[in-house]
């Protein structure tokens, strides 16, 4: 295998999981609720998940790809509850977003960290502070990824990443074609408008940041589950904050956000390719992984006139103010 | 009915006014959260009581019931000053932008580069004490100051959120930090940056006192310094003044003729320069080395820990306290009680879990003084009524 299929083989793997939180993201943000729990969000989502098949660990035959699905599912139904935090915190209780944001991060990466080794002592008599996962099978496309080239993009795929995929398309549909999208995106710039035609804005919200806690959470238990095979305290390594940045470079919308997350992904392979055919040492792919965040800073310094936050992007919704 | 009722009324009554919640809220914070903490130690089948002193004889706090060779409560108690003061410094940089109405979620991008940038100026250079600890002070500041006001400038001129901004430059500085740790500054054992000389270092460590052996934080005395002008700054000078007004209502503070722009940089070179300060008492003094792949927790937990202290010189004073204290303690109430450290960051957690909640409260507990003193007035009407009947 050449060093290019392996760039984009592993570009994309890293690009998908970074997309489906962002998309979590849109959801959250284009509903007006500012959304800096991603990153706690995926890591409670991925332990969940992680846990849910270490402790069904002896139901399975060995190599049955039937526990990565399972973590799935729970993985989404984890990030999910605890999203309700967010949205409790944000919507009901009227507080700061930012804040509630950075104080579920805090919570996530203190609770699961705490809950992983404790429960690896006492319910799983091993003093450790991971969850070690099976490995996730991979497959190609016969054909397609005979192709020269461009066929790394059908070759060594992980089963996530069809998924993410379906998932995405589903959350584009939703987001841009039904009646709960419009509203969604209208309680993000103009409230009031939502609830004259007769919409609970708050309930709309809360739709929207359970959907992105549960995006989120699916997004964590592919880099858990498929990418490094454990659940350890190394999940909290800011792939939360990449994925804002992503929806931040992609202007809230979903297909440039995916172009953004594809350009994340594919800079940092191909920053790892490069560091090995120059013979550079591996501290070099650290600079490569400078620049998403470069590139989304000089985007918002060069075409900030063209980057549109939602217009009630953060404001609590105050029904008498006009 | 009845009881339920004076249970509110009470709680009410200490809970008290507006002015009085600013304590009584975080103090119920802290006390919801100890409760919760609490129920998970009753759980695991332990006494919450022995973890909680156990979590202040871990800080020096209480004595414990024995010591190693060299070391007494004294030695406990400087060692979590010790970590303290990077808190302390931290949650007051927080709380200098807050009162602008800025979020500054850039501390821990800022005590890097601060930490960074002094280490290998003046880290490892053979320099006397006297000036290599003040040379280590003022770049820490300086660099800490010039990364934060780029971030207000970003806003100032291309209006720019801040929280992005910082976010964005939170990870470009730990992914180049992490490069120069690993390639120039890497100690080939630990695989952090190589231990700084103890000339520079703004931690004497393991000092022989009377004794004993003991942790000497020099940064507390700026620490406490920096609480007293920042106290000072809001309270009796103009610039504070104006931060404040931008803070509470920035259409009104440009009416009144304040430059909102140029004290939006000022603001957060400010909040920089306390974050810098933050960064080289924690990588030159407390720790003494860079961990590369780490942005640390520090400049996160100080956005909580000045809400929990209402952003207040004084109140931050206290909750950075509690908070260094239950950090600290941890280790020892693990080895004396056996639950996971973890505990400690949990609990931690939940406290600033509920302090976010403070607004919530504080609109609850307003809603609910205003219900009871209109049910008041109107039983009073009825009595009044009864009265003129009879």
């Amino acid at each position: 295998m050449t060093i290019l299929t392996t760039a984009i083989i592993d570009g994309l793997s890293f690009a998908l999981p970074l997309f489906i939180m962002a998309i979590g993201g849109i959801y959250s943000e284009r509903s007006g609720v500012t959304n800096l729990a991603i990153e706690g969000l995926q890591g409670m989502g991925a332990f969940v998940g992680a846990l849910a098949v270490t402790l069904l660990a002896g139901v399975f035959p060995a190599g049955s790809q039937a526990p990565m699905y399972l973590a799935m599912l729970f993985a989404m139904l984890g990030g999910m509850v605890y999203s309700l935090v967010h949205a409790v915190l944000c919507v009901k209780f009227r507080a700061d977003q930012v804040i509630s944001g950075v104080v579920i991060n805090i919570l996530a990466m203190a609770l699961t960290t705490f809950l992983t080794s404790q429960i690896n002592a006492t319910v799983l008599g091993a003093p450790s502070n991971k969850f070690v996962l099976g490995t996730s099978n991979r497959f190609s496309i016969p054909g397609l990824s005979g192709i020269p080239v461009l066929g790394a993009v059908f070759t060594n795929l992980y089963p996530f990443e069809l998924i993410i995929v379906a998932v995405a398309f589903i959350a584009w549909y939703v987001l841009y074609r039904t009646p709960f999208g419009m509203h969604l995106r209208a309680c993000g710039d103009n409230p009031h408008a939502v609830d004259a035609a007769g919409v609970e804005v708050s309930l709309v919200r809360f739709r929207a940041i359970m959907i992105s806690g549960a995006l989120s959470g699916l997004g964590g238990i592919c880099f858990a589950y498929s990418i490094s095979a454990q659940f350890s305290p190394g999940i909290y390594m800011g792939y939360g904050y990449l994925a804002i940045a992503g929806l931040i470079f992609g202007n809230w919308q979903i297909l440039p956000t995916l172009g953004a997350c594809l350009i994340f992904g594919f800079a940092r392979s191909g920053g790892f390719a490069l560091t090995q055919v120059m013979g550079l040492k591996a501290a070099f792919s650290d600079l490569f992984m400078i620049l998403p965040y470069l590139i989304t800073l000089l985007l918002l310094v060069f075409f900030s006139k063209s980057n549109h936050p939602p217009r009630a992007l953060g404001e609590i919704y105050d029904k008498g103010k006009r | 009915m009845r009881r339920t009722n004076r249970a509110k009324r009470a709680f009410l009554a200490v809970m008290g006014d507006e002015k009085r919640q600013r304590i009584t809220i975080p103090v119920f914070a802290i006390l919801l959260s100890l409760v919760a903490g609490a129920v998970v130690y009753l759980i695991l089948g332990k006494n919450p009581i022995t973890a909680y002193v156990s979590f202040l004889q871990g800080s020096g706090l209480l004595p414990k019931s024995s010591y190693a060779a060299k070391k007494s409560m004294i030695t406990d108690l400087m060692s979590m000053l010790n970590a303290w003061t990077p808190m302390l410094f931290a949650s007051l940089s927080v709380a200098v932008a807050m009162r602008s109405g800025l979020f500054n979620i850039g501390v821990s991008g800022q005590m890097l580069v601060a930490g960074l940038i002094t280490t290998v100026t003046v880290g490892y250079a053979d320099l006397p004490a006297l000036v290599a600890r003040p040379l280590v002070v003022l770049i820490g500041m300086a660099v800490g100051a010039a990364v934060s006001a780029l971030i207000g400038f970003l806003k100032y001129k291309w209006n720019i959120n801040e929280v992005v901004s910082a976010i964005m430059i939170n990870y470009i500085v730990r992914y180049a930090a992490s490069f120069v740790i690993k390639y120039f500054l890497a100690d080939p054992v630990s695989r952090q940056s190589r231990a700084i000389r103890d000339s520079a270092r703004l931690s004497l460590m393991d000092a022989p006192v009377g004794g004993l052996k003991m942790d000497i934080p020099l940064g507390i005395i700026l620490a406490v310094a920096a609480v007293i002008l920042v106290w000072f700054l809001f309270q009796k000078m103009r610039l504070g003044f104006e931060f404040r007004t931008i803070g509470a209502n920035p259409k009104a503070a440009r009416y009144a003729g304040i430059n909102v722009g140029r004290n939006l940089v000022v603001t957060m070179a400010l909040s920089g320069a306390l974050a810098g300060l933050a960064g080289v008492t924690y990588f030159m003094g407390y720790y003494g080395s860079i961990q590369p792949d780490t942005l640390i927790s520090t400049g996160f937990d100080a956005i909580a820990v000045s809400i929990l202290g209402n952003s207040d010189p004084v109140g931050i004073l206290f909750s950075s306290f509690l908070i260094t204290v239950i950090g600290k303690g941890s280790t020892y109430m693990s080895s004396n009680v056996g639950v996971r450290q973890e505990i400690g960051s949990l609990i931690t957690g939940l406290i600033l879990l509920f302090a976010a909640c403070g607004a919530f409260f504080r609109y609850m507990l307003a809603r609910s003084r205003q219900r009871q003193a209109e049910s008041e007035r109107l039983t009073v009407q009825a009595d009044d009524g009864e009265e003129a009947g009879a």
